[in-house]
């Protein structure tokens, strides 16, 4: 069987190349799709796991003023806790953030960089109240509230999602047609010897199989491509990323998880090449 | 073994064949003769369920062609061998590969599968041709070929349509040995033929003229069965004449053959 099926795409290399790279093409996007989201999921709890609140002070508050505060914000009971971080702290991160970048850190120096506090809520929906109280406050600079930019985030994923899922769509059936016309022509131009099998004896199986397998052999090869190339061009531009993102510890993607993506993929596209050598056999051999 | 019983088959309203009845036993050698287009392919179409009749009844052995399961029908055409009117060979395999390929159905291995095409190519007179493609033969070498490949499976019944169609008279007459060897063996040979020279005396011969049986000469081993019982008498009374005339002409072809060998 495995000889046959070798022996119709060495006859026709051009089709066999064809449903091979349409299949990469698609594997390759799906690939891309779920690594972006592998990321971006990442990249949500994140943010999500960062403080909630978080409240930047004028320069001239005192340390005392701000621990006023504080105290006012604890006194709601709606706080888990608050982390207050000096113009010294703010430097150290900011110097751990960039360390690559030696220009970066030879520009600042703590008397830029505003105290701050990080309010953690127990829940939610006290956001709203408690940045109400920071934002009344006269030794407020700004107030960031985290949950706006989560909610961004989430609303930008999706609609990259949907996007994405449309162009895999369409690429999938672009794929499953393609591969439904190369097997087509391919039982069309062997119709006399497929005849001639049944009419000696071969039952539909027998027929068929080569076919099947044929299909999941382009999902197979193009998944192996598409996947693998989008997964090493991924790892090849990883430092890129982890550099233009810096401070957002979304990375390293584990290899193991790579490669458990990578087969869950290559099941997929063997089942879909056979799904379109089965929509192509069901069509033309009746 | 084959029983056919009032089977008419129409194409397009057309028919091709009328109220054929006849009946072959296991073991037998029958000729079908007639011209082009009488209905011999038909008959055969039928007999591996390719077509199914119109009207009447087909059996083969305890199997009722009509109400056979189509799961079951790759199971009758192995139990059938047929050398195809066109051959039906595959030109892009080799001789081997050819006469392999109904084994590979059974699910034999492709060792086994090939040992026992070669054997069969070998006792055929093939032995040496083996990876040889069909082109690169003659035309009775690929009519042995396709021989070969019917009965690679051992088949009960062997159907040879026109085997010797497009032959010259010392091939055909190759061929005809051959098939009278596989059928001494014990396999019932069921040969379509419009070479009336070929015939030989002591077999059965169906006559069928556009689609009925105009005549049904038994041999001595079988005993004669007609669809068309009405003036038949008086048309095996002209075709006893027929073999009577034929058979001289037969043996000096032989002999001339012989003649040649030597």
């Amino acid at each position: 069987m495995i000889s046959t099926v070798s022996k119709y795409v060495r006859r026709s290399p051009y089709q066999a190349l064809s449903a091979a790279l349409i299949m990469s093409l698609t594997f390759f996007a799906i690939t891309i799709f779920s690594i972006l989201t592998i990321l971006s999921i990442r990249f949500i709890s994140y943010f999500e796991t960062r403080p909630q609140l978080t409240v930047f002070f004028k320069d001239s508050a005192s340390r005392d003023e701000i621990r006023g505060l504080e105290n006012k914000l604890s006194d709601t009971g709606r706080t888990s806790s608050i982390t207050y971080v000096s113009k010294e702290e703010a430097l150290a991160i900011y110097k751990e953030q960039n360390k690559k970048d030696p220009i970066l850190l030879d520009l600042v120096t703590a008397d830029i960089l505003p105290a701050s506090i990080e309010v953690q809520a127990t829940q939610a929906e006290y956001l709203a109240d408690l940045a109400g109280i920071v934002r009344g406050s006269p030794l407020v600079e700004e107030v960031v509230f985290q949950k706006d930019i989560v909610d961004t985030l989430i609303s930008w994923t999706n609609a990259a999602r949907r996007l994405g899922i449309a162009i895999i769509a369409i690429l999938v059936t672009v794929s499953v047609l393609v591969i439904i016309t190369i097997i087509g022509i391919k039982i069309t131009v062997r119709r006399e010897e497929i005849e001639t099998m049944k009419l000696l004896g071969a039952t539909n199986w027998f027929i068929r199989a080569p076919f099947l397998l044929e299909g999941a052999f382009y999902g197979f090869v193009g998944s192996l491509a598409g996947g693998g190339l989008a997964i090493a061009l991924f790892y090849y531009f990883s430092p890129s990323f982890e550099a233009f993102l810096r401070g957002v510890a979304i990375f390293p993607i584990s290899p193991v998880m790579m490669l458990e993506l990578l087969a869950i993929e290559t099941i997929v596209a063997c089942l879909l090449g056979m799904f379109a050598s089965y929509m192509a056999v069901l069509r033309y051999l009746k | 073994m084959i029983e056919f019983k009032d089977v008419t088959k129409k194409f397009a309203s057309e028919p091709v064949l009328d109220k054929i009845n006849f009946l072959i036993d296991k073991g037998s050698f029958v000729y079908l003769v007639g011209p082009t287009g009488s209905g011999k392919t038909t008959i055969f179409r039928l007999i591996i369920r390719d077509i199914l009749p119109s009207e009447g009844t087909i059996a083969l052995g305890d199997w009722d062609l009509l109400t056979l399961p189509r799961s079951k029908v790759p199971h009758l055409r192995r139990r059938v061998g047929v050398v195809f009117q066109d051959l039906r060979l595959l030109m892009d395999r080799t001789v081997s590969e050819n006469v392999m390929l109904p084994l590979e159905f059974s699910g034999m291995s492709e060792t086994e599968a090939r040992e026992k095409a070669e054997k069969v190519l070998s006792e055929v007179g093939l032995a040496g041709k083996f990876d040889q493609f069909p082109l690169q033969l003659s035309g009775g070498e690929r009519q042995r070929v396709a021989i070969a490949r019917a009965l690679v499976f051992e088949p009960e019944i062997i159907l040879a349509d026109e085997p010797t169609g497009n032959l010259d008279i010392e091939t055909s007459f190759q061929i005809l040995d051959l098939l009278q060897t596989i059928n001494k063996k014990g396999t019932t040979v069921f040969m379509a033929t419009h070479n009336e020279k070929l015939i030989s005396g002591h077999d059965r011969v169906i006559v069928l003229e556009k689609g009925r049986i105009v005549e049904d000469r038994s041999s001595e081993k079988s005993k004669k069965k007609s669809s068309s019982k009405e003036d038949s008498q008086e048309k095996v009374e002209t075709s006893k004449e027929t073999e009577k005339k034929s058979h001289p002409a037969e043996d000096k072809i032989k002999l001339e053959i012989l003649a040649k060998n030597d």
